[in-house]
């Protein structure tokens, strides 16, 4: 528990200290949700904004006419808005695996990290990051089409049941086991990235390894860490959602967007807030020890006296030609 | 033990707790084994027991109506034994039907309707099915267990002899060969005009599991269409078409006696009033039911029905016994349904007329299956969930639009294979009437979470969905596909009656429905018959309206083309470099056009900045007009039918334009899809890097 605790404060302290990285993917996050919708936005004003029919968009939110709209030849295919958000979701995601190593490099420092250092750790670690993301991707793709593929069976033969309730029942739990199953990988593979990142580890696999043995040595403290920021961003999402409907009148159209806004901005906290754990526990425990060579010691000798009988020698002068020629 | 085995342990344990659950209330799921007596030998047995079959006349019975006289002119009387297996899902049964011969001529042959035929692979409804669509099946996995059958084993004409090697089945409509839904049976004396013959037909049903509204789920059964049904005599010929994918039904009002024999553990229920119900030695039970002056007979059973028949309607006729079958995972719900009954019953008795029958069943059929959202005299199915939340109106909506088929179907028996918009359409816009009034005009699909819709707008979706593909007045099974079936014979029609409201005033449209309703009810009215009563009760030639709306396919799209207003003086003021001020006279002018082919005059409405309202009319000939102004005000918009009377306008947004633009709206939907946007990109970085 102190342990988890200690993860948890602090990674929240890392967070805190790097506040601008939430902003930064914040705004990128907008800017490019923003060119994705460019064309539904079109779209709709060229049908929306000189009909009074829109009206009903404002005052309320009228499905139908919603729906209308969307079903409308002028609209184009709805298929093509989607695909222009779904572009511009993964580019979100790609831009995230890109500046990650600079957000976990800036979470390990104690001073601020320059802009050239944060860029030098995204630069170095992409090709990295690139060959972690594709082990990554077929881990969770076989334990996910498993576990999914499981609950789709449980689920189908729940259906035979003639309690109504059990294949939800089965469903809720199928999902909770998969969520924290897909929890377990994700700790898993933010050590790993935190390994290669802070180790400076060009052995991928190697970060792997230790990232596994990590997870699998502390799966308590760090499961529970991590299902706990996940419970925060439930709450927000819920939380947020709530104000939306129930604070927000429906033609409070600016409100709604301050609301929608803030709700995802609060969104990325918790994520960020597990990076922040991933690298707390990266120092404390995944540190490799630095090698100190040890030196015997030189017992003191005594000075030798020269005998007074002996010569005395002029002193030499280091910078003379003959103790340069020796 | 440390944690983290408790970890891993925990979701193997999960997996293995829930997947021996799950196997265990699966084993459940079917009757109690060793229970189920009945066999076709019992059946046969009972059969010869049960009918010396009455005699030669069809019963003025009026045990299941608040009337001291029959309603129908009775055609028929089915007297149907049958004896369910709820292990093999089949009905063993004998049938005696006697026919009364009113059709004014000698009768040689009767066609038959054997409906579970339908669900086969070469059947008409299959073939139709998997080009057209269909709302319940996916043919990419059928299974044996969706395969229907129905048979007759023996058919006697009482007093002429065993005419079983003379049936043959017949394909009226497409000639399929394979297509077993019809057989003509011969009798070898024609039964002369006014004269009585008698059937004794001894059958086999084989349910599928739950096709078109009718089957098993589970351990619940939806006995629909089970029976050999005699085709209608109409308009001079025997009416009996096959079944297709995209029709519904069609028969003679009667009388029925139907005893059912099922496990003792099953709750029943059925079309008419329960008259009888004994327990049998066999650990079943035989419940009997009669109905007067209804066209055909569904029953229900499972064993986990809870019920609810305190309920009791005050109608004009008498007291309407609310019988609810709920799934008991959805009992909360059952004063919902109640409710929704109930006040589905208030309306049409004030607004349409009585109903004249003793009780309503409405059941709830079991989750999964496609047996919801149906219609049977005096027996309706609904539709809900366990989750169903009080904002979505979906159980309300079914409910009242099955009640409604007992007015427009179970009374109004129009021919469903050849004029399906004048159950399901007429049904459609009086089910957005009464919605309106219950559930409120905009809000009787959905209010939950700020979001609305109303059904009036969702019949018109469903008709901007289909709208040039067919007409209304076509047959059920000749519509393009089973979508152009729905969004015409539904949406369409409701949304053409809603604008024929429109013209002739909701007051006389509401006196023609109750006129209509009162003059044709327990007949088989035509569509002609229905639009004469219209052009009659409004004193209104419609055929110009008719013509296109119903028997044609036109689109109606009229657009505010374009508007302009500028200084009359404008050249003055250019030279002069004068600012406008409220002296400044403006020409304006506003544009409509007709995009489609669909011709209707309409109105117009123009407003000023000053305030100013003009209303315009136009006649809808040319495919544009214009309106011009001279006044000291600019045309701020205009609007095509400002009051919202034509529901047929395929392009709503297109029927207004403000000069001056409102962002707001675009502002806000586009809002919802960046946040949806966002936070999809937000999940997949979350979980992928």
């Amino acid at each position: 528990m102190a342990e988890r605790q200690g993860l948890l404060t602090s990674g929240w302290a890392r967070l805190g200290r790097n506040k601008r990285y939430l902003v930064w993917f914040y705004l990128l996050n907008l800017s490019l949700a923003r060119f994705g919708a460019a064309a539904f936005n079109n779209q709709a004003h060229g049908i929306l904004d000189h009909s009074l029919y829109s009206g009903r968009l404002v005052h309320g939110f009228d499905m139908a006419v919603f729906g209308e709209m969307l079903a409308r030849p002028e609209f184009g295919p709805t298929a093509a808005s989607s695909a222009a958000s779904t572009g511009f979701a993964v580019l979100f995601f790609i831009a995230t695996a890109l500046f990650l190593p600079g957000v976990l490099q800036g979470y390990a420092s104690t001073y601020r990290l320059p802009r050239e250092d944060f860029f030098r750790a995204c630069g170095r670690n992409l090709w990295r990051f690139i060959r972690l993301m594709i082990v990554a991707a077929i881990v969770f793709g076989i334990v996910a089409a498993a576990l999914f593929g499981i609950q789709g069976a449980l689920v189908k033969a729940a259906g035979e049941s003639t309690n109504e309730l059990l294949p939800f029942y089965v469903s809720l739990a199928c999902l909770t086991v998969i969520f924290l199953a897909m929890s377990v990988l994700r700790i898993w593979f933010d050590l790993a990235e935190a390994d290669v990142v802070l180790s400076d580890q060009r052995a991928v696999r190697r970060s792997i390894a230790k990232g596994f043995r990590h997870t699998w040595r502390s799966l308590g403290s760090l499961l529970s860490s991590y299902v706990l920021t996940t419970i925060v961003a439930a709450i927000i999402l819920v939380a947020g959602i709530w104000v939306w409907m129930r604070l927000v009148p429906a033609d409070g159209v600016y409100r709604a967007i301050l609301i929608s806004q803030l709700t995802l901005f609060l969104l990325l906290i918790p994520r960020f807030w597990q990076r922040g754990v991933a690298v707390t526990y990266y120092l404390q425990n995944m540190v490799e020890p630095i090698a100190v060579q040890t030196f015997a010691p030189v017992a003191v000798v005594a000075p030798v006296v020269t005998p007074a009988d002996e010569p005395v020698v002029a002193p030499v002068n280091p910078g003379s030609p003959e103790t340069q020629a020796s | 033990m440390k944690i983290r085995w408790f970890i891993v342990l925990f979701p193997l344990v999960s997996v293995v707790v829930l997947s021996l659950a799950v196997m265990q209330h699966a084993a459940h799921a079917g009757p109690p084994q060793g229970v189920l007596a009945t066999s076709a030998a019992k059946a046969a047995n009972a059969s010869a027991a049960a009918s010396p079959a009455g005699s030669m006349a069809i019963p003025d019975t009026t045990l299941a109506i608040n009337s001291d006289k029959p309603m129908s002119e009775r055609v028929v009387h089915y007297e149907i034994d049958a004896h369910y297996d709820a292990t093999t899902h089949v009905v063993d049964a004998t049938e005696v039907l006697t026919y009364h011969n009113l059709t004014g001529q000698a009768l040689d042959h009767f066609p038959f309707h054997l409906y579970q035929n339908a669900f086969q692979p070469n059947a008409t409804w299959v073939r139709e099915a998997k080009v057209a669509g269909n709302r319940d099946t996916g043919y990419d996995k059928w299974e044996a267990k969706e395969y229907g059958a129905e048979e007759i084993k023996s058919l006697e004409v009482v007093g002429q002899g065993n005419v079983t090697a003379q049936m043959h089945y017949i394909a009226p409509d497409d000639g399929n060969q394979d297509d077993k839904t019809v057989i003509d049976v011969p009798v070898p004396k024609p039964i002369a005009p006014g004269e009585y013959v008698q059937f004794k037909i001894l059958f086999q049903t084989k349910f599928p599991e739950t096709q078109a509204r009718s089957g098993w789920k589970r351990d619940f059964v939806l006995g629909g269409q089970w029976f050999p049904k005699v085709g209608v005599w109409w308009h001079g010929a025997w009416n009996c078409h096959q079944y297709h994918a995209m029709s519904e039904f069609f028969a003679d009002f009667g009388v029925y006696d139907v005893k059912l024999t099922v496990p003792q553990f099953e709750v029943v229920g059925a079309s008419g009033v329960k008259v009888a119900e004994v327990s049998n030695s066999d650990k079943t039970k035989t419940v009997t039911y009669h109905g007067d002056d209804i066209h055909d007979f569904a029953w229900t059973a499972s064993p986990r029905y809870k019920v609810k028949d305190d309920g009791v309607f005050n109608g004009q006729m008498g007291p309407v016994r609310m019988q609810i079958l709920m799934q008991p995972a959805h009992w909360s719900q059952v004063e919902r349904h109640e409710k929704i009954l109930k006040e589905s019953l208030e309306h049409f008795e004030s607004w349409y007329g009585p109903y004249p029958y003793k009780t309503i069943t409405l059941v709830d059929t079991e989750p999964g299956s496609a047996a919801e959202g149906m219609e049977y005299p005096t027996f309706i199915t609904g539709g809900t969930t366990w989750w169903m939340p009080e904002g979505i109106h979906e159980p309300e909506l079914v409910v009242e639009h099955e009640f409604g088929h007992q007015y427009w179907y179970g009374m109004v028996a129009t021919n469903e294979f050849e004029d399906a918009w004048m159950d399901e359409g007429i049904n459609s816009y009086t089910e957005v009437k009464v919605l309106d009034s219950i559930l409120g005009k905009y809000t009787s699909i959905m209010n939950i979470a700020g979001a609305t819709m109303g059904e009036r707008e969702e019949q018109r979706l469903g008709y901007i969905s289909a709208a040039d593909l067919d007409p209304i007045a076509q047959k059920a099974y000749d519509y393009q596909s089973y979508g152009s079936y729905g969004g015409i014979t539904y949406g369409k029609t409701a949304s053409v009656l809603l604008t024929l409201e429109g013209i002739i005033g909701p007051d006389t449209m509401a006196k023609a429905m109750r006129v209509y309703f009162m003059r044709y009810r327990f007949t088989h009215p035509t569509k002609e018959d229905f639009l004469h009563t219209i052009e009659e009760v409004s004193g209104q030639n419609l055929r110009w309206y008719f013509d296109r709306a119903i028997y044609g396919s036109p689109v109606l799209d009229y657009k505010v083309l374009k508007i302009e207003s500028y200084p009359a003086n404008w050249y003055e003021q250019k030279k002069s470099s004068q600012k406008d001020d409220k002296n400044t006279i403006y020409h304006s002018v506003v544009y409509l056009q007709r995009k489609e082919d669909f011709v209707m005059p309409v109105e117009v409405e123009i407003k000023f900045d000053n305030g100013e309202k003009i209303r315009e009319h136009w006649d809808g000939a040319s495919r544009w007009t214009k309106f011009t102004y001279e006044k000291n005000a600019k045309v701020t918009s205009a609007e095509i039918d400002p009051d919202h009377t034509i529901q047929i306008d395929r392009n709503n947004f297109n029927n207004s334009y403000v000069v001056e633009a409102n962002t707001k709206p675009t502002t806000k939907v586009t809002n919802y899809w960046v946040f949806v946007t966002q936070w999809l990109a937000q999940a997949l970085a979350w979980w992928a890097v």
